[in-house]
Order: C-alpha cells, then sequence, then structure tokens
C-alpha cells in the first residue's frame, strides 16, 4: 500500500426524499489497498458507492480520482475513470457464456466478436488473480461463487484500477470466501485498490488494510486494521451505550407461557438458496422479543414462514399447543398469528384498494364479514369506521385507496387490522423504519400497549436502539441462525453489535 | 412417378415457406429483443396491399418494378410496426393487445382492405408478378432442378438473409447486444445498452420483414390483391418462429416445412374430399404447441427457450 | 439513449377519468378515423352519418345493433373477466367456436323437447364446452409453464380446423346429409330456435337478455361476494393476496374457465337465436372474440359497461359491413375498431401514469 490516493470523496452529501443519505461523508482510498466501508444497514454505504460508481450524483461534495476532481453521470463514465463495482446482485445474462458476459457492452471493438481472442484474455485474468472459471461455461451451469467471478473478470477486463464490491460474501461459502480475499490480495498488490463494503467484523479484520465507519449517513472515522479490533470496530458501529430509556410496562412478561414456539426451522429464501438454518425461538405471553440484526441475514423469510407466506424445509412452528401449517398463511391466520410485515404498500395492503377493503383483508372469510360467500358491506364499512376512529387513522374517507395515505397513516391501518383480530403472537418487521416522529411513538405505544396485553411480540428491526428499548429480550440474527439470547435489561451493546457483524457469542464473552 | 410428386412437394413447400419465412425472421429479430408483435397479419396484409399498389402504378421493367415493389412493402410493414414499437416500448401497453389491435386495424377486414378499396387494386391481377426463375439455366436437371434452381428471386434473398442473420445474431457484438436486451434487459442497460434503441430498431425492422412477406401473396402466390390474402399466414410465422427456436437455420427449415403441410393440403384437396387435408392444416399448430410445452420445461428453457424477458415492457429501476 | 417521452405514475386518479378516458378515447378514435377518411377522399360526416343511420337510427337499425351486439356482449365479457385479473384470455375465439359446437350438437340431438328446456341445455352445453376449452390453457400455463398466449392462438386456429373438419370435410353428426354437394350444417331442431321478443317494436334477441343477465351477475359477483374480493386482490398485489392467504393459483384457472364459459355461452346464443346450425364459415369470418377484446377494453373491464358497449360496436360493425359496397369504403369497420382498440388501451395507460417529456432534463436525472 502505497500513500498515494486512487479515489477522494469530500464532504459528500446526497438527499432522498424523507432521508439524507449522506450527510458530509468523507473517505479516502489509497493505491494498492484493501479499503473496507463498514456500516449498519441505513448508515450510507450503499449510497455512497453508488455515487463512487455514477448510478448517483451528489447533491454536495466532490470526488478526486488521482487528483483530478470528476462528475460521472453514467456507470460508464465511471468505469472509464477506472472504478468498477461488482453488484451483490449480479448483472449477468444466464443464458450466455462467460466471455459473452465478460464482452457485452464493450465500446468499441470490431464488428466481429472474436471469441478466441476473448477467452484467451479471460483466461489470462482469471490465471493472474485465481479467479478459475471457463470461459466457455453458461452463466446457468455456475456456482454463485463463479459467477461473482464474472462479475469481477468484467471490471477488471474494462481495465478497472479500483474495484467496489458490495457484501460480496454474502452469497458465498467459507471456501470460496477465502479465494475471493486472496484474489483481492492479489489485485491490491498490484497497485489496484479494493473497496470492501461489509457489516461482517471478521471480514473486515482479516482481509482489509484500512477501515472506515459509517453511521447515520456521517464518517465516524477512519482506522488502520492493524491498529483494531472487532470490538473497536464494533462500538465504532453502533455507538456507545447511551443511556437511554427502556419502556416501563405495566403488565410485565409472563415468560412461564410460551406463546409461540419455533423448533428449528429452516427455509430457503426466493432463489432456493438455504437461508434460514434450524432457527430455534420461543416468545412468551407479552414478552417482546427483539430480533437484531442486520438487513439480508435471513429476517424476511423468518417473518414470512412464521405468517404462513414461505413454506418451511423442515421444523416446526405452534402457538400454544396448536402446530401452524407449513406456508399456509391461513392456518397461521386462524392460530392467532399477526404479521405487519417490511414492505406496508405491496405485502401487508393491497395498495389500490380501499381503507375498509384492506381492514377487512384477513378476516373477509370470517361470519361477521360474510355470509353465504357474500360480503356483508356495511358490515365491512362499520368495521372500517370503528377501527379508523379506535386507531386515529387519518384519511379522508373509509374508501380512499391507502395508496394515498402519509406512511404512519398507512401503518396505522396495518396495525389497527391486525391488532384488532386479538392476535396471540404478533411479528412486527421494521415497524417503524420511514415513518416521522410522530408516527413512531404511536406505533411502539401500540406495541407495547398489545404486549401489556398479553400479545407475545417479535420485534424485528434494525434499529437497535428501538430494540434495546422495547424489548425484554433481545436475539442477534445472523447468516440465517440465531447467535445470541440476551435479555435487554443491561445487555451489552458492543455484545450486540459484535454479534451482528458475525462473532459468534464464544468469542465476544472473552 | 414417386420422385417426381416428392419434387413437385418440395420446391413448393420452399415456394409457399418463403413468406412465412421472412415474416418469421422478422418475429425472431423482434423477439430476440423482448417485444412479442402479434400484429404479423395485419402487418403483413398492409405490406402485400402496399406492394400491390406499388406494382400497379410503378412503370419500368419488370425487375424495377419487383424490387421497388418489395420496398415499398417493408417501407409499410416498417410504418405499421413503428406504431407498435411506440405503444409497445414507450407507452409500455399490453404486448399482446397491442399486436391485437395492429391485427384487427391492418386486417381483413381493417385499414389493408381500405386501402384496396380506395386505391381500387382489388382483383386487379398485378402487371409484373415475381416469377420464378431460370438460375444458371439448371432449372432442368431432374430433382435438383426445380427444387433449387426454379425459385423467385425473393426465395433467394430470403437464403441470403437467413445467412445474415445467424451471423448477425451469433457472431457479431451488435448482435450478441441485442441478445443480451431480449434476455435480461437490466443487465443490457447496466452495461449501457440502449434496451429502448434495440428494441425499436428491431421491432421495426420485423415489421418490414413481414411486410415484405406480404408483398410475396400478393405478387407471386396468387398473384393479384385479395382481401385477407394471407389467411392466418402472419400466426403462422409467429409460431414457427417457437418452433424454430429462435434461431434463423431452423426457422428457415421449420418454414419449409409448414409450406408443405400447406400445399400438400392443397393438393389433395383438388383430388376430392379428404379428411387428411385437415389433419395437415391442423399440424403446423399442434407441432408448436408440443414444442412450446417442450421448450417452456424447466430443463429446457434455459438452452433452448424463449428470451428471457419476452413480451414484459422494460422500467428501468428507480435511481 | 432516453426515450423523450416518459411515463410517470399518478398518486391519485381522479374518479371522473374512469368514465371520461374511455368517452374521450371514442371520440379520438372516431376523429382519426375521419382522418383517415378524409386523407383518401372520403367525406367522414357522410360516412358516420350512414353508418349512425344504419346501425343505430329506428327500430329496425336497433335490432340489427342488438343482434350483433348479442355475441358481442358474450366475448366482451369472456375478455373482461380475465382482465380482471391481468390475464389476456385470447382465446375467446377458438372457446366461442367450441361452445357453438356443444351446443350445436344439443340442438339437434333434442330438437324436439321443449323450448325451454332446450335454451337452457344448450346453454349449459355452451358454457361446459367453452370452459373446459379455456381450462386446457390454464393447465398448460400452470402444469408445463407454457405461455398461454401462444396456446391460446394455437387452440383458436384449431377449434376452426375443426368447425371446418365438421362441417365441410367429414360426415359428422353435425353435417346435413340432404346436401352432400354444398357442405353445410344440420339444422337445429325447430323448437330448439331461440326465441326473439319484440319489446317497443325493436327485436331482443333472449340471449341478449341473458348476456344482460350475465353482465349483472358477474357486477355482483365482484362486489359483493368472497370470490370477487380474492380476484381484485390478486390483480392489485399478488403478494398481498399470498399474505393473505388466498390461493392464487386455483383463482387463476377457475377464472379462466369462467372466461372461457362466457365466451362458450356466446357460441351456444348464436347458433341459438341467429343461425338455426353451426355455421362453419360464417363463425370463422366473424372474429367475435377478437372483437370481444376491443369492447372488453373500451368499457374498462366492467360487466355493465361491457354490455352497452356491446350495442355500440355492434351497430357500428353491423352497419359497416351492411354498408359495404361500390362506394362505402370496406375495410372501415376494422380499422375503426383497430382504432378503438388503440385509444382505449392508450387511454388506460393515461389513467395511471401521466406523460412527461425528458427534453429539458436529459443531463440532470442521471442523479
Amino acid at each position: 500500500m502505497t500513500d498515494r490516493v486512487a479515489v477522494r470523496m469530500s464532504g459528500i452529501v446526497k438527499r432522498f426524499p424523507g432521508v439524507v443519505a449522506n450527510d458530509g461523508v468523507d473517505l479516502e482510498i489509497r493505491a494498492g489497498e484493501v479499503h473496507a466501508l463498514l456500516g449498519e444497514n441505513g448508515a450510507g454505504k450503499s449510497t455512497l458507492s453508488n455515487i463512487l460508481t455514477g448510478l448517483y450524483r451528489p447533491d454536495e461534495g466532490t470526488v478526486e480520482v488521482n487528483g483530478e476532481p470528476r462528475v460521472f453521470s453514467s456507470p460508464r463514465d465511471a468505469l472509464e475513470a477506472g472504478i468498477g463495482m461488482v453488484h451483490q446482485h449480479f448483472r449477468l445474462v444466464a443464458t450466455f457464456t462467460v466471455a459473452e458476459n465478460v464482452v457485452l457492452g464493450e465500446s468499441g471493438g470490431s464488428l466481429f466478436m472474436d471469441q478466441e481472442e476473448v477467452a484467451a484474455r479471460v483466461r489470462e485474468l482469471s490465471d493472474r488473480y485465481g479467479l478459475a472459471v471457463d470461459p466457455s461455461a453458461r452463466i446457468w451451469q455456475l456456482s454463485v461463487g463463479e459467477q461473482q467471478r464474472v462479475e469481477i473478470l468484467k471490471v477488471l477486463y474494462r481495465g478497472a484500477k479500483v474495484l467496489i464490491l458490495d457484501e460480496p460474501t454474502a452469497v458465498l461459502t467459507p471456501i470460496e470466501a477465502r479465494s475471493l480475499f486472496a484474489t483481492l490480495r492479489a489485485m491490491a498488490d498490484e497497485g489496484r485498490s479494493v473497496i470492501f463494503i461489509s457489516h461482517k467484523l471478521g471480514e473486515v479484520m482479516s482481509v482489509s488494510d484500512r477501515v472506515t465507519v459509517l453511521r447515520g449517513g456521517r464518517t465516524v472515522g477512519t482506522v488502520n486494521t492493524s491498529e483494531t479490533s472487532t470490538r473497536g470496530l464494533a462500538s465504532m458501529m453502533v455507538g456507545r451505550s447511551v443511556e437511554f430509556e427502556r419502556v416501563v410496562r405495566d403488565n410485565p412478561a409472563d415468560t412461564s407461557v410460551t406463546v409461540l414456539r419455533v423448533d428449528e426451522v429452516s427455509a430457503n429464501d426466493d432463489r432456493g438458496r438455504a437461508s434460514l438454518h434450524e432457527i430455534s425461538l420461543t416468545v412468551g405471553k407479552g414478552e417482546i422479543v427483539g430480533v437484531a440484526g442486520v438487513a439480508g441475514n435471513g429476517q424476511r423469510e423468518l417473518a414470512e414462514v412464521i405468517s404462513g407466506m414461505r413454506a418451511s424445509t423442515a421444523g416446526r412452528i405452534s402457538v400454544g399447543d396448536d402446530i401452524v401449517k407449513s406456508g399456509k398463511a391461513r392456518s397461521a391466520i386462524a392460530r392467532g398469528i399477526a404479521h405487519v410485515p417490511e414492505d406496508r404498500l405491496h405485502t401487508g395492503l393491497a395498495a389500490s384498494h380501499s381503507v375498509e377493503d384492506n381492514l377487512a383483508l384477513k378476516n373477509y372469510r370470517t361470519s361477521t364479514i360474510s355470509k353465504f360467500r357474500l360480503l356483508k358491506r356495511r358490515a365491512i364499512r362499520e368495521q372500517a369506521t370503528t377501527l379508523v376512529e379506535r386507531y386515529d387513522v387519518k384519511t379522508p374517507n373509509t374508501t380512499t385507496p391507502v395508496r394515498l395515505l402519509s406512511g404512519g397513516n398507512v401503518q396505522k391501518v396495518l396495525l389497527a387490522r391486525e391488532f384488532s383480530a386479538l392476535p396471540k403472537v404478533l411479528i412486527a418487521a421494521s415497524p417503524t423504519r420511514g415513518l416521522d416522529v410522530g408516527a413512531i411513538e404511536a406505533v411502539r405505544e401500540r406495541l407495547v400497549a398489545a404486549a401489556n396485553e398479553g400479545v407475545g411480540v417479535l420485534l424485528i428491526s434494525e434499529d437497535l436502539d428501538e430494540i434495546m428499548s422495547l424489548a425484554d429480550r433481545i436475539l442477534v440474527m445472523y447468516e440465517g441462525r440465531i447467535l445470541d439470547d440476551v435479555p435487554a435489561e443491561g445487555a451489552d451493546r458492543e455484545r450486540i453489535g459484535l454479534t451482528m457483524g458475525g462473532s459468534n457469542a464464544q468469542e465476544v464473552a472473552k | 412417378m414417386n420422385s417426381n410428386i416428392f419434387v413437385i412437394i418440395i420446391s413448393s413447400a420452399i415456394f409457399y415457406g418463403t413468406p412465412l419465412f421472412c415474416a418469421a425472421l422478422g418475429g425472431i429479430l423482434t423477439e430476440r429483443s423482448g417485444v412479442l408483435n402479434l400484429g404479423v397479419e395485419g402487418t403483413m396484409l398492409i405490406g402485400g396491399v402496399s406492394g400491390a399498389w406499388a406494382c400497379l402504378h410503378i412503370g419500368g421493367s419488370a425487375w424495377f418494378t419487383v424490387t421497388m415493389s418489395i420496398l415499398v412493402g417493408a417501407l409499410a410493414g416498417g410504418l405499421v410496426s413503428t406504431l407498435l414499437a411506440f405503444l409497445c416500448i414507450t407507452l409500455k401497453t399490453n404486448q399482446t393487445v397491442a399486436g391485437l389491435a395492429i391485427t384487427i386495424f391492418a386486417g381483413a377486414v381493417g385499414l389493408s382492405s381500405y386501402f384496396a378499396n380506395i386505391w381500387k387494386v382489388a382483383k386487379t391481377p398485378v402487371p409484373r408478378p415475381i416469377r420464378t426463375m431460370d438460375v444458371f439455366g439448371l432449372a432442368d436437371t431432374p430433382v435438383l432442378g426445380p427444387i433449387l434452381f426454379r425459385q423467385t428471386s425473393l426465395t433467394y434473398v430470403s437464403w441470403l438473409l437467413a445467412i445474415i442473420a445467424t451471423v448477425y445474431l451469433f457472431r457479431t457484438r451488435i448482435g450478441l447486444q441485442l441478445r443480451a436486451v431480449g434476455e435480461s434487459p437490466q443487465t443490457a442497460d447496466a452495461m449501457g445498452i440502449s434496451v429502448i434503441r434495440y428494441r425499436y430498431i428491431h421491432t421495426i425492422l420485423g415489421g418490414a420483414l413481414a411486410g415484405i412477406g406480404g408483398v410475396f401473396y400478393s405478387l407471386a402466390i396468387v398473384p393479384t390483391w385479395v382481401d385477407g390474402m394471407t389467411k392466418g399466414a402472419g400466426w403462422i410465422a409467429i409460431a414457427l418462429v417457437i418452433f424454430g427456436f429462435w434461431r434463423p437455420s431452423l426457422t428457415l427449415l421449420g418454414a419449409y416445412l409448414f409450406g408443405a403441410l400447406q400445399s400438400l393440403s392443397s393438393t389433395l384437396k383438388a383430388r376430392g374430399v379428404d379428411i387428411s387435408g385437415d389433419i395437415l392444416d391442423a399440424l403446423p399448430f399442434v407441432m408448436t404447441i408440443v414444442v412450446l410445452v417442450l421448450v417452456s420445461s424447466r430443463f429446457a428453457h434455459r438452452r433452448l427457450g424463449a428470451p428471457a424477458a419476452l413480451g414484459v415492457p422494460y422500467e428501468r429501476e428507480e435511481r | 439513449m432516453r426515450s423523450p417521452i416518459r411515463l410517470e405514475r399518478r398518486l391519485e386518479q381522479p374518479k371522473w377519468l374512469n368514465w371520461a378516458v374511455p368517452l374521450i378515447s371514442l371520440v379520438v378514435a372516431l376523429v382519426l378515423g375521419a382522418i383517415v377518411l378524409w386523407l383518401t377522399g372520403k367525406n367522414p360526416i357522410d360516412v358516420y352519418q350512414r353508418i349512425f343511420e344504419r346501425g343505430f337510427a329506428g327500430k329496425k337499425a336497433f335490432s340489427g345493433a342488438l343482434e350483433m351486439a348479442t355475441p358481442l356482449a358474450f366475448t366482451g365479457l369472456c375478455a373482461a373477466v380475465a382482465f380482471r385479473m391481468g390475464l389476456i384470455n385470447i382465446g375467446g375465439e377458438g372457446q366461442f367456436y367450441v361452445g357453438a359446437i356443444g351446443a350445436a350438437w344439443v340442438g339437434i340431438a333434442i330438437g324436439g323437447a321443449p323450448t325451454g328446456v332446450t335454451i337452457a341445455l344448450m346453454c349449459l352445453a355452451g358454457m361446459l364446452f367453452g370452459s373446459i376449452y379455456a381450462a386446457i390453457v390454464g393447465i398448460l400455463r400452470a402444469k408445463f409453464n407454457t405461455n398461454e398466449i401462444i396456446t391460446s392462438l394455437m387452440m383458436n386456429y384449431l377449434a376452426g380446423i375443426l368447425l371446418n373438419y365438421l362441417i365441410f370435410n367429414s360426415t359428422s353428426y353435425w353435417r346435413n346429409p340432404d346436401s352432400p354437394q354444398f357442405p353445410k350444417s344440420k339444422d337445429i331442431g325447430a323448437r330448439a330456435d331461440w326465441n326473439t321478443y319484440k319489446i317497443f317494436g325493436i327485436e331482443m334477441p333472449i340471449a341478449f337478455l341473458i348476456a344482460m343477465l350475465a353482465g349483472v351477475a358477474l357486477w355482483f359477483l365482484y362486489k359483493r361476494t368472497r370470490f370477487g374480493f380474492e380476484v381484485s386482490v390478486i390483480a392489485d398485489s399478488p403478494k398481498a393476496a399470498r399474505y393473505a392467504g388466498i390461493r392464487t393459483s386455483s383463482t387463476i384457472v377457475i377464472v379462466l374457465a369462467l372466461s372461457g364459459a362466457l365466451a362458450g355461452l356466446g357460441g351456444a346464443a348464436d347458433v341459438g337465436n341467429f343461425r338455426g346450425l353451426l355455421d362453419a364459415k360464417g363463425l370463422q369470418m366473424a372474429g367475435y372474440g377478437y372483437t370481444g377484446i376491443v369492447v372488453a377494453a373500451l368499457a374498462r373491464r366492467n360487466p355493465i359497461t361491457t354490455i352497452f358497449v356491446a350495442i355500440f360496436i355492434g351497430g357500428l360493425t353491423k352497419a359497416g359491413y351492411s354498408l359495404q359496397g361500390p362506394d362505402f369504403p370496406s375495410g372501415l369497420v376494422g380499422t375503426l375498431q383497430g382504432l378503438i382498440l388503440f385509444t382505449a388501451v392508450a387511454g388506460e395507460i393515461l389513467i395511471k401514469y401521466r406523460l412527461r417529456t425528458n427534453l429539458g432534463r436529459a443531463t440532470a436525472v442521471a442523479a
């Protein structure tokens, strides 16, 4: 690693409606180094890297490449400046060969493709960096790790000097990850720069030369990896333990009664890959169990499996003594499982339907709302009117499409429906994300109120503060497993941060 | 005697299959870019009536008139497809409905018939029909003569087009980019390829080819304009694209197979009522369904199947 | 390269757009048609006036409109039912034929039975045949993942070939043995002819009444039943449907079967009320299935509106065909129908999106 600065980003500000993703971020990347960019979700890592690769334009701030200020209006510009990104979700054409994918979109060049020449160049790059892959293989025939190699080859082929990898090990086996790290080292030793975006502390420690930590859209600091530890990084990532108020409960949890039991449940994600690995957890009556973790570690699949939207591949879910049939949402609903999903408008609600229709979305089969397969419109309207008032939903009418309501009111509709079903279990996934302060408070009050009534609440959230203030117990989820299970009272925030980053509980306890 | 019938069947298969192939080749280009063109039938008819008009009104030598007529037919087909492209690509309407609208609009009881009426081309034999040629004087050699050397100029052009298209799709950079647009427009877009431009160009090209196919009907097969004269050839061309696995070479063979079935059916019908006529008529459609089922199975569709993004309007993700 | 025009989703969909846009679409289509007429040397006012007179003015004209509207009402409902779930049933044409075959079979077989019974049985036969024919497409889709658009199209052609076979190329049950030289179908039994009522001097076929009933029944199904609710949720968001425990794939097959049943019912009505036999050639030339899609598009998939739009398009079509002659442009019918479909579909887009030009914003948008 030299001291020559390859890329410098100064004072980057990027705003989106409702949120400031980057709030004056500085980043300095030197030639020949592997530089990790660390932070939780929402810390601003993706935005920053998207700016660097030309997908976004910063509202303020400058980007300098090799000392020269540059403005990118498209990924092509960035590539011309030598900056290439390897995305988390691959941009590959499944039916093409490796060579075809690598050469796709290359500007210039002759009309006819010289397959041999491309294959030779690909092989040369492969050998140089340890990215073994057959240029004539079709993408769909390759493993995920091999596909990632193709993505890397794509940027190398175009002469990228700065490579950005976004959560590259999320899809790799440990062996593939080690092979990747070797490749990154080889590239850095040659003088290229590698920006390694991750939330996994262990990996950051083993592969990077320096680490920049982001939090809340700002740079917390940049350290030499050799001069820090996972603990140090974790504390930078999640911040000091601030004394904040834990909620005082009227009716404390009764853990002697278990309302939700998840036994050794495994499940696959949408692509068929294993996403949950023998997860076991329990929620007691009136207990709020918080599930902490960086998004993408199986939280969505967990919520979907418990609520019956997704079939499990192993294990059992039961409410009290009743088993919930795997993959049958109706069974989950009938057993008293309520679910406030992350994706409010397109999963939890039918966006173009009215408030009253959405409030009846789950109970339209019951005898209050329907008889002989016919819907009682008046009953639906009455139910809606009552709920709108009770839950203080601001809407012009019960016939207004929910799409038109503000974020906070959309969430209120969801909560109104789920709570009024008098559930035994409530799964709340990112319930306060994107809401304004008033709405956040209202939602939290509702959650606590539900718990006071004896509902077992599973609170899945990326907001560690929220979990620490509301939950009775905290689980940490990482790569589809529960790594830690601690009481919230007196919980060590750093320890949680470490576990969120992958260090297992025993290591942490040292 | 047997080989005589055999020869007749093959050479007329090529003859009847030529317009099918032209339209299907257009369909391949369009579908490879991800757009499903169901307006082929109407486009062919517009091409046919325009070509007939041109033939009646453009004087000059036979070659000149015929060439101009073909070009006019291509132009007309291209114009109609521009409308389809606008609806499907820019307005992102459902491609099926848009294609159907074109077929109804331009079809047998639509604009093509209307123009025929206005331009008074109906039932008037065209002065310069496309005739079969005698290439190198070899048209009389046994067996191969009629098959290879007594075909129309357009047939020979179509063979050339088949070769060019194959090279284009599978050996050139642009062809690769086109196929990427049809398989994964998100990837193509990310690599800096203009999805919109590729789709427009290839939809219009496809329409031009369909128009040329239509001209073959009004200038060669009949050769006169009759309302609705393609009688479903456009739909068969759509089936042909699938049957040929979106590859020009296989589509050429398929076109001749379907053409053989068509000519076989009329040959047999001329010998009296014969059940097999209907079975022959049905075969192209049944075969296409079978092929479609095979091609769509999870195993096959990666190797042989439709461009993955076929029929789906492309929306760039919000940045 | 960026397209100069861009679509942007509307936040609010003002209610008045729901009826204004189809109306405006219709007007625009007529205007475009007028332009075509004018550019080719015809007088559009004159042409439209004659169409209107022949199509709607007077009792006889209106009766003719109703006659043509009847099959279109059924195929329109067929398309509308599928559209509502976001499915395109382009196989309505074939389902119509197959329904006609089934109903003709019944009509020929039990010709002596009381009319009411025959009508009911013919309707059932039509619906049964139509729904089975449609279900085949659904099953191919569900089990083998085959594209339902292409398979429906192929099935349309196969149904047409079947018609030809039954009437022209075989001595099937349907073939009339009395005219070996000019192939045609047997007539359905004398008492199997469906009634036509004269109401205020206008001839109203019972089939049209059945169509109206079907329209109302469908409207009721959508607004009032659980099934209708589930269908609309699936169309809105398949994910939300899954979340709420709605069984999506079986609903899709049911909707397709229902759609096919309606087209089949139209085929039955066509045989029973109008042709009195299985008219292979006439059915294939009429193209009711495809025109039904035009009707459904303009009616924005509302079952009640579909009936009214069917009357309008029916009158238009009938007038267009009957006026054909040396000084009336043939091909105007298809042209206008096509234009209506274009404008209806484009109008639909405008309800959901607004048009924005990119011209001034080319450079700024990269961010």
